[in-house]
C-alpha cells in the first residue's frame, strides 16, 4: 500500500469522505481512503424485517447498543471502547456519538435531507449575531441539485416560496410519501395556527431511479438498508467509487496525525491499526480530512511541528473553535381522537412524511431569540417495543381482556414532537486536546467545553410551549413531566449528533482554518471536507449540506490536481 | 371478590428455551441456596462457567444469537412468573396466553442481564417473585384468585414496585411477538411496492374527529 502513488488520502468514509472519494475517483485521481472502523457491508449485515422478539432483551437500548439492538451503529455510540473523551470541569454536558464502521454515521442517520437556505449562509448580515459564510446559497445551490439527484431524496412538491426554506428545482426530488393518519391529524392544528406543514425531504428512493432499488415502505432506516433504497455512503458512494478502480479502502485505520514534509506541505498521514496496534505511515500528494468535526480537529491539534507548535493550521487558535450542535427539544402527547382508528400500515418511508419548517423569521425580536427551529413529528402504529405499557397512561390495574382492549384502543394514539433548532456559535463551545488523558494507543484525546446561550434556551422554551399548544388544540394531553424551563428542556451538547464547526471556512487565515473549498490556509495540499468547515449551524440537519459542500470542494480540488497545483 | 377475574389455569411451566440453555439453567438451580424466607443466593453454575458478559458492541444483527449471559431464575420462580404473566394476559378465544409465548423465559433473560437497567430491576422482580410464589404456588384456586386480584390495589411499596415493573415487562414481552402484533393490530413490517397512505375508512374516521374538535 505504501508503495502506491496516491493522489489523495481521505480520512473518514462518511458523508464528507464518501462524497470526496466518489468525485475524486470519478475524476481519475488515485485515492486511499482510511476508515477508523471495521469494514461494513449493509447488503448482508442489515437486520431488515427482524422483530424485537428475535433480539436480546426485545431490542431495548443498552450501553452496548445505545440506540437499540438493531441500530446500525457498530462498536460505538456515546462511548467507543478504548477511545475516551473528556468534558472540561465546569462545562455543561457534552456527549459525542461515534461509530467505528465503514460509512460512519451515514449508516444509521435520520435521512432528513433539508437544504440550508439563503439566510443560513449570512446569519451575521441578518441580525448581527454569529458569522457569515464566505459563500452564498447560490454558490451551493447547484451542488444541492446534483447531490439530491445522486443520493435520491423524496419530497417533491409544488414550489411554496417559503422564506429561507428552499424549494428544490423540478427534477431534483422524487415523489413525496403520502401523509399518514397522524400526519393528516396534526396538520389541522398547525393550519389553525397559520403555520405551513410541507413534505419532508427524506434521503429515501420513493420512485423509480436508475441503478437504485425503491423503498419497501417498511423496516426502520436506522438499521441501514440492505437494498440501498436510502442514502448510506456504503451503498451509494463507495461502490461506484470502487468501480472506477481508483479507490483503495483500508479499514481499522485510526489516523492520528498529518505527516508534514520540510517544505511545509502534507506528505501523508500516520495511523494505528485498531486490531494489531501497529503504527503505519502512508503518503500521497494531498490529504483530505473528513473524519467528523471532532476527529478532524483532534488530528489537526495532535499534529505538532516546529512551524505549528499548537497544532496544524492552528496558528491563530481557530482549530476546535465554534463547535456547534442543533438545539433539541421534545414533548410527546396522547390523543383520544386517534384512539380506535382502523388498523393501518404506518411504516412509511422511514423518515417523516411531512414536517414544519421554521415559521417565525419575521418576528424573532418579539420572540426573544434570534434563530428558529423546525419540527420533526413522529407517530402512528409503529412496530411494538418494550415500552408498550406506556400507552396505558399510568393505569396499573387492567388485566386480561380489559388490558388487551385498552392497548388496542390506544395503539398509535401518541405523537412525539421534536424541535431541531439553530445554535449560534459562541466562545464557550470548543474542543481542545486533553493534557492528560490518552486513548488505548497513547494518542491524546479531545476535551470538550460547552455552554448553551440564551438564544438557544429561549428557543427551547418556545418550542415546548408550541408543542403544548398543538397538543391542546388536538384535544390531547402531554405525557410525563414536561419541562417548560428552556435551560432544562434543551438537549445536551452533542446529543443531536449534529456537531459541526471546529475548522470553519472563511475569508482569510485569521478568521478561519480553510477557504470556501475546504483548502487549508496553512497547508496548500491539505483539505477538510466534513462538517468541521461549517460556519453556522442552521436548524436544518447538516448531512445534505456536508455532502453538497464536499462535492463542491472535491470538484475544486480535482481541478487543482489537473492543473498540477497540488 | 365477585370482580376478581377467574384464576388462570396455568399448568406446570415448561421453558420455551433450547436444550443448551436449559442445561446451563439446571446448573444454576443446583447452585442456588435458600438462606431464609424468600431470599435465594445464586452461586456459580455447576459444571459450567457462569457467563455475565453482554452481547458486546458489535453483535450479529441479521440472525441475533441468544443473549450470552447465564440465567438466574429457578423453576419455582419461573412457575410464579408464569402464573402472574397469565393473570395479566391469559389466553382468550383469539390470542394465546403470555406463558405459552415464553414470557417467563424472557423475564429470566431480563433479570439475568448484566446491563444497568436490568441489574436495577433484578431485585425488584426476584424478591417479588419469591414473595408471590409463597402465596400463589400452593394456594387453593380461590385463595390464588384473591391474592392476584389484590396485587394492583396493594399499598405495600415493594409489592407496588414489583407489580408495576413486572406488568410492564410482561406487556412489552407479549406485544413484541407476532401474536402480540396480531392482538394489538400492528399490520406493518411487510414489503410494499408503494405507500398508498391511509384508507378512505381511516380518513373518514379522522374527519369525524376533526368535526368533534372543531378543526
Amino acid at each position: 500500500m505504501a508503495t502506491d502513488n496516491y493522489d489523495a488520502i481521505i480520512v473518514g468514509s462518511g458523508a464528507g469522505g464518501g462524497m470526496s472519494a466518489y468525485h475524486l475517483t470519478k475524476s481519475g485521481l488515485k485515492v486511499l481512503l482510511l476508515e477508523a472502523g471495521r469494514n461494513y457491508d449493509p447488503r448482508v449485515e442489515t437486520p431488515m424485517f427482524n422483530t424485537n422478539a428475535e433480539a436480546p432483551l426485545r431490542g431495548v437500548s443498552t450501553p452496548d447498543k445505545p440506540f437499540g439492538f438493531y441500530d446500525a451503529t457498530v462498536d460505538g455510540g456515546w462511548q467507543v471502547p478504548n477511545e475516551p473523551y473528556t468534558v472540561a470541569e465546569g462545562s455543561e454536558p457534552f456527549i459525542w456519538w461515534r461509530p467505528r464502521m465503514l460509512g460512519g454515521r451515514t449508516n444509521h442517520w435520520g435521512r432528513i435531507a433539508l437544504r440550508f437556505g439563503p439566510l443560513d449562509f449570512k446569519p451575521y448580515s441578518r441580525d448581527g449575531l454569529g458569522y457569515d459564510w464566505p459563500i452564498t446559497y447560490d454558490d451551493v445551490a447547484p451542488w444541492y441539485d446534483k447531490t439530491e439527484k445522486l443520493i435520491g431524496v423524496s419530497g417533491a412538491a409544488p414550489a411554496r416560496g417559503l422564506l429561507n426554506t428552499p424549494d428544490s428545482p423540478a427534477g431534483c426530488l422524487m415523489e413525496a410519501a403520502p401523509p399518514r393518519a397522524f400526519e393528516l391529524f396534526y396538520e389541522r392544528a398547525f393550519r389553525k395556527m397559520g403555520v405551513p406543514v410541507i413534505p419532508m425531504h427524506g434521503a429515501v428512493v420513493t420512485g423509480q431511479m436508475e441503478g437504485r432499488n425503491t423503498c419497501l415502505f417498511a423496516t426502520p432506516c436506522g438499521r441501514g438498508c440492505a437494498i440501498g433504497a436510502n442514502f448510506q455512503s456504503t451503498t451509494v458512494l463507495l461502490p461506484p467509487a470502487m468501480a472506477t478502480g481508483n479507490l483503495t479502502i483500508r479499514t481499522d485505520a485510526l489516523v492520528y496525525q498529518v505527516d508534514m514534509d520540510k517544505g511545509g506541505k502534507a506528505k501523508g498521514v500516520s495511523f494505528v491499526d485498531r486490531k494489531t496496534g501497529e503504527h503505519h505511515s502512508v503518503t500521497a500528494k494531498s490529504v483530505i480530512l473528513a473524519a467528523g468535526s471532532g476527529e478532524t480537529a483532534r488530528i489537526l491539534l495532535n499534529t505538532k511541528t516546529s512551524a505549528f507548535p499548537n497544532g496544524l493550521c492552528n496558528t491563530h487558535g481557530m482549530v476546535g473553535r465554534y463547535l456547534m450542535d442543533s438545539v433539541g427539544t421534545g414533548v410527546t402527547g396522547q390523543f383520544p381522537a386517534l384512539e380506535g382508528l382502523p388498523p393501518t400500515n404506518d411504516d412509511g418511508q422511514g423518515t417523516q412524511h411531512t414536517y414544519i419548517p421554521w415559521w417565525g423569521y419575521e418576528k424573532q425580536k418579539e420572540l426573544g431569540f434570534a434563530r428558529g427551529y423546525h419540527i420533526e413529528i413522529g407517530g402512528g402504529r409503529h412496530m411494538p417495543s418494550m415500552g408498550m405499557a406506556g400507552l396505558l397512561g399510568g393505569d396499573e390495574s387492567l388485566v386480561g381482556d380489559a388490558l388487551r382492549g385498552a392497548l388496542r384502543q390506544k395503539f398509535g394514539s401518541t405523537i412525539g414532537f421534536d424541535g431541531r433548532g439553530e445554535m449560534i456559535p459562541n466562545d464557550d463551545c470548543y474542543c481542545e486536546i486533553d493534557p492528560v488523558v490518552k486513548d488505548k494507543w497513547g494518542i491524546p484525546v479531545l476535551k470538550f467545553h460547552w455552554k448553551w446561550g440564551d438564544h438557544e434556551t429561549n428557543q427551547a422554551a418556545h418550542a415546548v410551549k408550541t408543542f403544548l399548544q398543538v397538543i391542546d388544540i388536538l384535544g390531547g394531553k402531554p405525557e410525563g413531566h414536561v419541562e417548560t424551563d428552556g435551560k432544562k428542556a434543551i438537549s445536551k451538547g452533542g446529543e443531536m449528533i449534529h456537531e459541526i464547526g471546529t475548522a470553519r471556512m472563511g475569508h482569510n487565515d485569521k478568521d478561519s482554518v480553510v477557504d470556501q473549498y475546504g483548502r487549508s490556509w496553512a497547508v496548500p495540499n491539505l483539505f477538510i471536507m466534513d462538517g468541521a468547515t461549517m460556519v453556522s449551524s442552521p436548524d436544518k440537519n447538516p448531512t445534505l449540506s456536508i455532502l453538497a459542500l464536499a462535492w463542491r470542494s472535491a470538484d475544486n480540488m480535482a481541478t487543482l490536481a489537473k492543473q498540477g497545483a497540488l | 371478590m365477585s370482580d376478581a377475574p377467574e384464576a388462570p389455569e396455568t399448568g406446570p411451566y415448561v421453558s420455551k428455551i433450547d436444550r443448551r440453555t436449559a442445561l446451563a439453567w439446571i446448573g444454576v438451580v443446583g447452585a442456588a441456596t435458600a438462606v431464609g424466607a424468600g431470599v435465594v443466593v445464586y452461586g456459580p453454575l455447576k459444571g459450567g462457567e457462569k457467563v455475565t458478559r453482554g452481547y458486546g458492541t458489535d453483535p450479529k444483527l441479521t440472525k441475533p444469537e441468544k443473549a450470552p449471559w447465564s440465567r438466574i431464575m429457578i423453576p419455582e420462580q419461573l412457575q410464579t412468573a408464569a402464573l402472574l404473566a397469565d393473570y395479566i394476559l391469559p389466553a382468550n378465544a383469539t390470542a394465546p396466553s403470555a406463558s405459552s409465548l415464553g414470557v417467563p423465559d424472557f423475564i429470566d433473560e431480563w433479570v439475568s442481564a448484566p446491563y444497568p437497567d436490568q441489574v436495577r430491576d433484578r431485585p425488584v422482580i426476584m424478591n417479588g417473585l419469591n414473595a408471590m410464589g409463597a402465596k400463589l404456588n400452593k394456594a387453593s384456586p380461590a385463595d390464588r384468585a384473591t391474592a392476584l386480584a389484590a396485587l394492583s390495589a396493594s399499598t405495600d411499596p415493594n409489592t407496588k414496585k414489583f407489580w408495576k415493573k413486572f406488568r410492564h415487562l410482561v406487556i412489552g414481552a407479549y406485544y413484541t411477538t407476532d401474536a402480540g402484533f396480531k392482538d394489538i393490530g400492528y399490520i406493518g413490517n411487510v414489503p410494499r411496492t408503494s405507500d398508498p397512505g391511509p384508507s378512505a375508512e381511516v380518513k373518514a374516521a379522522l374527519d369525524a374527529q376533526f368535526k368533534k374538535l372543531g378543526l
